[in-house]
């Protein structure tokens, strides 16, 4: 058993992951749904992917980590 | 603690590596930066005819990819060795998928080829170096798999499993860029 290793939060931050998946795939939905059903929403389309690539490097890839040098193993 | 065991100390360490790979990073996104301008200023409202459906499988496998590469990086850092490995798995089969879909699938069934005209050398080009670096963060991930299978990973020093998930989270930033400018946005190109 690995219980003497085990963190707090474990459960939480397997949450979090997968509600930031949940995120990123409805608003691939919202992008593909509305590049079909209203073409010419250039910038719109933009917003979106600016906002997912925001969620990945928050949630995904801690870039607050290498700020505050925080998170140490 | 002298300064030269605070130096040679794992934490140093650490956030002299984290640095280091951001910077990396930094430096790898001028490449796809400079393929999204090429993309802008060649094709501007054009855009390739490609299979939509096909689009928005690849672009959600990559996205799942990254969910598990996640999951993966979480359970190591909580010692939960048995999820690393099982995601870690889950995270390359996706991204070999993803490799299938777009250089197997796309590339077979586009109606053009890299030197037919612009559009088909912007998208061979961005689609290609992308594939590159797919390809090149499924060997990262299997060789964290063999380390992980023998044991080289621990709650406390797991430092090249953060390196890969953070590549393979940074390949995953770049396709959230390429795909709505090579599938949604513009006209289809004849």
């Amino acid at each position: 058993m690995n219980n003497q290793t085990e963190k707090p939060g474990k459960g939480a931050a397997y949450m979090q992951g997968i509600i930031v998946l949940v995120v990123l795939a409805v608003l691939t939905g919202a992008e593909y749904g509305l590049a079909v059903a209203i073409p010419g929403l250039s910038m719109v389309l933009i917003a979106i992917a600016l906002v997912k690539a925001g969620i990945v490097l928050y949630f995904f890839m801690h870039i607050m980590r290498v700020i505050r040098e925080e998170g140490g193993h | 603690m002298s300064v030269e065991a605070a130096h040679s100390s794992y934490q140093f360490k650490l956030s002299n590596n984290r640095l280091g790979l951001w910077l990396f990073i930094l430096s790898d996104s001028f490449v796809f930066g400079g393929l999204m301008v090429a993309r802008i200023y060649l094709l501007g409202d054009k855009r390739p005819e490609l299979d939509q459906l096909l689009g928005l499988i690849v672009t959600s496998v990559l996205l799942v990819s990254s969910f598990f590469m996640n999951r993966a990086e979480t359970a190591i850092a909580h010692g939960d060795r048995r999820n690393f490995i099982v995601s870690t798995i889950i995270t390359a089969v996706l991204g070999i998928s993803f490799l299938v879909g777009v250089v197997g699938v796309e590339w077979r069934t586009a109606q053009f080829g890299p030197s037919k005209d612009v559009v088909g050398a912007v998208f061979y080009m961005m689609t290609g170096m992308h594939a590159f670096h797919v390809l090149s963060g499924v060997l990262f991930l299997i060789i964290v798999l063999r380390n992980g299978l023998r044991g080289h990973y621990s709650a406390e020093k797991h430092w090249a499993v953060e390196a890969c998930a953070n590549y393979w989270h940074f390949v995953d930033v770049v396709w959230i860029f390429f795909y709505p400018a090579l599938y949604l946005i513009g006209i289809p190109a004849k």
